[in-house]
């Protein structure tokens, strides 16, 4: 069985005025592989993130998913293609309800028609879905509630299952971890593991190498635009290449 | 065209009425990134405030004038401190919401004490225009351009030549870093907003020897004001000041020119600065002379 | 009596207008400031295909929601390329030329007369006089019936959802697969629809129409009864527009509070001035009233009423109201 490349990225360059933010970025993905990406504060993590998102647009270069090129097509073309986004800030709806967070998501690949009057039997069926997928990260008694309410880490568990139910296949993460007490960082964990299994495709971004180093097949550095390692963890660990990135050369 | 010189000076003299207008919207807009709907209303209030003195009460102009202004001065401080100052830091909706009851609780006060009836500054009295070089202008007029020249650059020089200036464009710049530096945000924020409104109430006194004064008559310059902001991009005061010109100019040249043997009436004077808005916010939102770009 | 039903028609009117507003408004956190303008266009279109053409009633009605309808396109083509601040300017610019259209093209509006003259509406299947005011209120309300009961699906359905989802997170949004462009032009559409519908009923109920019905003073209100029944509460929109068009109502009948006291107290009002402390706390009180309920300070005091009571509940609310927007 060969596994099919899922994301492809070529030359790709975005700068702002006179800042060159990503410079020249290559990068392969093979579905169901997990990739973390590790860098500088700067080194254009976010942004790599956001032109695969298409909220930048990149002055240079290709993405292609899962084989089609991407670039002509804006951001919730691309989501509908199976592109799933978690934000560093949190993209969940603190306004709305936890149960309706999920719904959203699970309406973009329904028919209008089916959601159209708000009783309707689809309506119900997303909400026992909904249910379901909350059940998942243990949020189901927060049907209800406001996601505002929300702790961190439960707001976090609450858009990747929510990036779940929407049918995403490639998984964008965003410093998971940020904002997460460190109790439900193995929750958060765990439900990486959970999109693994599923044999999805997970993109992570990090400052806590640990925590990535557990599932990530492959890690990923980047700095100042460029990627400038990308091997197995323990590799990358070792490399005199990213302790000089993050410390500075010692023998200065 | 014979007419061209005068449409120009017409144009200087709406182009400095709107710059003192606006000049006051763009520091308090680039300072609190609050866009102050009632700021057409201070030019009405300053008017009427002056017309009670100098017509209804028979007090000289010049003291008249100083009265009306001063009375601006408390009003501004007190709008500010109860219909601006508790919204600034939250929502931007917010101060846009309070600005908008803080112009009609203006309009309407104005209507209950003077009411709604028109009133004019020169009745009993006829300015006369002068003549130079075949224009007609009247010395109210050439008092607008000249104190316009005059105030614009008093606040060039405040802005960009004295340690005040520094702390207001340090303030506009980055709010954090300023007062981290020691410069004290409440007093710069009381001192623009009032001087702002202190200006439009001039502007406000001025303009009643041109036009008559009418409690709705607020509305139509706040909208002026916005779109000088527009046209220079906003916070960005000198171009406001310039947007405000090329509005002056933009408008009397509608109604002066005949386009092909047709020529605007009169009365869409006005609405041509609001299409002027639009058509500048569909095409280059950023304004003008601003480089970043403000897209949704 | 028929005063109340004319209070309970205006009503009706009103929860048409301010309920399409609560859509883009509360739900979608879009500050359409044009609303107003376009319910002027709605009236305007049946105004003139009424009394120059001779349309009939659906005829007219349809126009007017049609017409308002493409207005939308405008506030869409606005709201691409604008955010928050320079949306709201843009549609007060739009709703100023609008307004400066209804005054100075004279030909087409007749400027500041108005056009008078308007009938009311006749059915050719139906035999009902509408000049009979209760007959015009059960119109009234099958009109706001229906009306609200297509914007209770879209308070409720999967384009609410959308619809509020934009408003906080615009890329989140679109992160899953929605399409918030096209959401925003379909609320302006549908709002600016029933914008269209209110005028079209408002030109048919009161029969003239000039352009100060349509002022900023308009916009303020309908913007004060989303605020107090909160932005994106289906009912609390209908709590606010009963409440604030009843509101100023008491005003006009301010003449006769002294009558009452006289009845109240049993003597004549001189004396009940003269009561030490109560009398000091009634003379002011009622001296007010009175000078509030003269026919030229009228208006302006209920304009006064209304940016007050908005003021004050932006006041109380102020954290809460309008949740911050985020972006990545």
């Amino acid at each position: 069985m060969t596994t099919e490349t899922i994301l492809s990225v070529e030359s790709l360059s975005f700068a702002v005025g006179d800042l060159q933010i990503l410079n020249d970025v290559h990068l392969h993905v093979l579905e169901g592989e997990t990739v973390g990406i590790i860098g500088p504060n700067g080194s254009g993590k976010t942004t790599l993130f956001n032109c695969l998102s298409g909220f930048n647009s990149p002055q240079k270069g290709s993405i292609a998913l899962k084989g089609r090129d991407i670039s002509p097509y804006e951001p919730h073309k691309r989501a509908i293609a199976g592109l799933g986004r978690v934000f560093q800030n949190f993209g969940i709806f603190r306004e709305m309800t936890v149960g309706e967070n999920i719904i959203l998501a699970l309406e973009s690949r329904q028919p209008i028609r089916s959601t159209f009057f708000p009783w309707s039997k689809q309506n119900r069926k997303n909400v026992a879905t909904a249910r379901e997928y909350l059940k998942q990260v243990g949020l189901e008694d927060k049907f209800g509630d406001k996601a505002g309410s929300l702790s961190g880490g439960q707001m976090r568990l609450l858009e990747i299952i929510r990036t779940l139910a929407f049918g995403a296949e490639l998984f964008l993460l965003d410093e998971p971890t940020a904002g997460v007490a460190p109790k439900l960082k193995n929750n958060v964990a765990s439900l990486i593991v959970k999109l693994q299994e599923l044999g999805k495709t997970v993109l992570i971004i990090e400052h806590d190498l640990n925590f990535i180093q557990k599932f990530c097949t492959r890690i990923i550095v980047l700095d100042q635009g460029r990627v400038v390692l990308d091997d197995a963890p323990e590799k990358v660990r070792e490399s005199r290449l990213l302790q000089e990135i993050y410390f500075g050369n010692a023998s200065e | 065209m014979e007419i061209l010189p005068q449409l120009l000076v017409n144009s200087l003299i709406s182009g400095s009425i709107y710059a003192l207008a606006s000049a006051g919207l763009a520091l308090v807009y680039g300072l609190l990134r609050v866009l102050n709907f009632a700021h057409g209303h201070f030019m009405m209030v300053g008017a009427y405030a002056f017309y009670f003195l100098a017509v209804e009460q028979a007090y000289g102009l010049p003291a008249s004038a100083a009265f009306a202004l001063l009375v601006i001065v408390l009003l501004a401080a007190l709008s500010f401190k109860i219909f601006v100052e508790p919204f600034a830091s939250l929502s931007f909706f917010l101060p846009f919401v309070t600005t908008l009851s803080l112009a009609t609780i203006f309009e309407s006060s104005v209507s209950i004490i003077f009411d709604v009836n028109v009133k004019s500054l020169t009745s009993g009295f006829e300015i006369n225009s002068l003549s130079f070089a075949g224009i007609f202008i009247t010395p109210v007029q050439i008092v607008i351009i000249l104190s316009a020249l005059v105030l614009l650059g008093l606040i060039a020089f405040i802005i960009h030549s004295t340690s005040l200036g520094r702390r207001i464009r340090a303030l506009s710049q980055d709010d954090y870093a300023g007062q981290a530096l020691g410069v004290s945000k409440k007093k710069i924020n009381y001192l623009v907003f009032i001087s702002g409104a202190v200006l439009a109430a001039y502007a406000g006194i001025l303009i009643g020897y041109e036009t008559n004064l009418q409690p709705t008559m607020g509305n139509a310059y706040t909208i002026k004001a916005f779109a000088a902001m527009i046209l220079g991009g906003l916070g960005n005061l000198w171009g406001t000041i310039a947007g405000a010109y090329v509005l002056g100019l933009v408008e009397n040249l509608s109604i002066g020119i005949d386009f092909w043997g047709y020529s605007l009436p009169a009365g869409y004077k006005d609405a041509f600065a609001f299409v002027m808005i639009l058509l500048v916010l569909l095409f280059k939102p950023r304004g003008l002379f601003n480089k970043e770009a403000r897209e949704a | 009596m028929e005063y109340f039903i004319h209070l309970i028609i205006i009503i009706g009117i009103y929860l048409i207008l301010a309920q399409s507003f609560n859509l883009t408004l509360g739900l979608g956190l879009l500050f359409n400031l044009a609303h107003v303008s376009v319910y002027a266009v709605g009236a305007y279109v049946t105004a003139l295909l009424a009394t120059e053409l001779g349309m009939g009633f659906f005829g007219c009605l349809v126009c007017s929601v049609l017409i308002c309808g493409l207005f939308a396109i405008i506030l869409g083509a606005i709201s691409i390329k604008l955010k928050e601040d320079y949306f709201a300017i843009g549609t007060l610019a739009f709703s100023s030329v609008i307004s400066a259209l209804l005054i100075n093209w004279k030909s087409l509006t007749h400027g500041v007369l108005g056009i008078p003259g308007i009938p009311r509406p006749e059915f050719s299947f139906l035999k009902v006089d509408f000049y009979d005011n209760i007959n015009f209120l059960v119109l009234t309300y099958v009109l706001v019936a229906i009306t609200f009961f297509m914007l209770y699906l879209f308070f409720n359905n999967f384009f609410a959802r959308t619809l509020r989802a934009q408003s906080e997170f615009r890329q989140a949004t679109k992160a899953l697969g929605k399409n918030t462009r096209l959401t925003r032009n379909m609320s302006f559409f549908i709002a600016s629809c029933f914008a269209g519908l209110a005028g079209s009923l408002y030109a048919y109920y009161i029969n003239y129409i000039d352009p100060s019905s349509f002022s900023l003073t308009e916009m303020i209100f309908v913007l004060t009864v989303v605020v107090v029944g909160k932005p994106g509460s289906f009912w609390g929109c209908v709590f606010g527009t009963v409440f604030l068009v009843l509101l100023p109502e008491p005003l006009r009948f301010t003449r006769d509070v002294p009558l009452a006291l006289e009845w109240l107290f049993g003597m004549p009002y001189p004396q009940i001035s003269a009561i030490p402390v109560l009398g000091w706390l009634i003379t002011p009180v009622v001296s007010f009233l009175l000078y509030a309920s003269r026919p030229s300070v009228l208006g302006p005091m209920r304009q006064m009423l209304y940016a007050v009571i908005l003021f004050i509940v932006v006041y109380f609310r102020r954290e809460a109201l309008f949740p911050v927007q985020r972006r990545v």
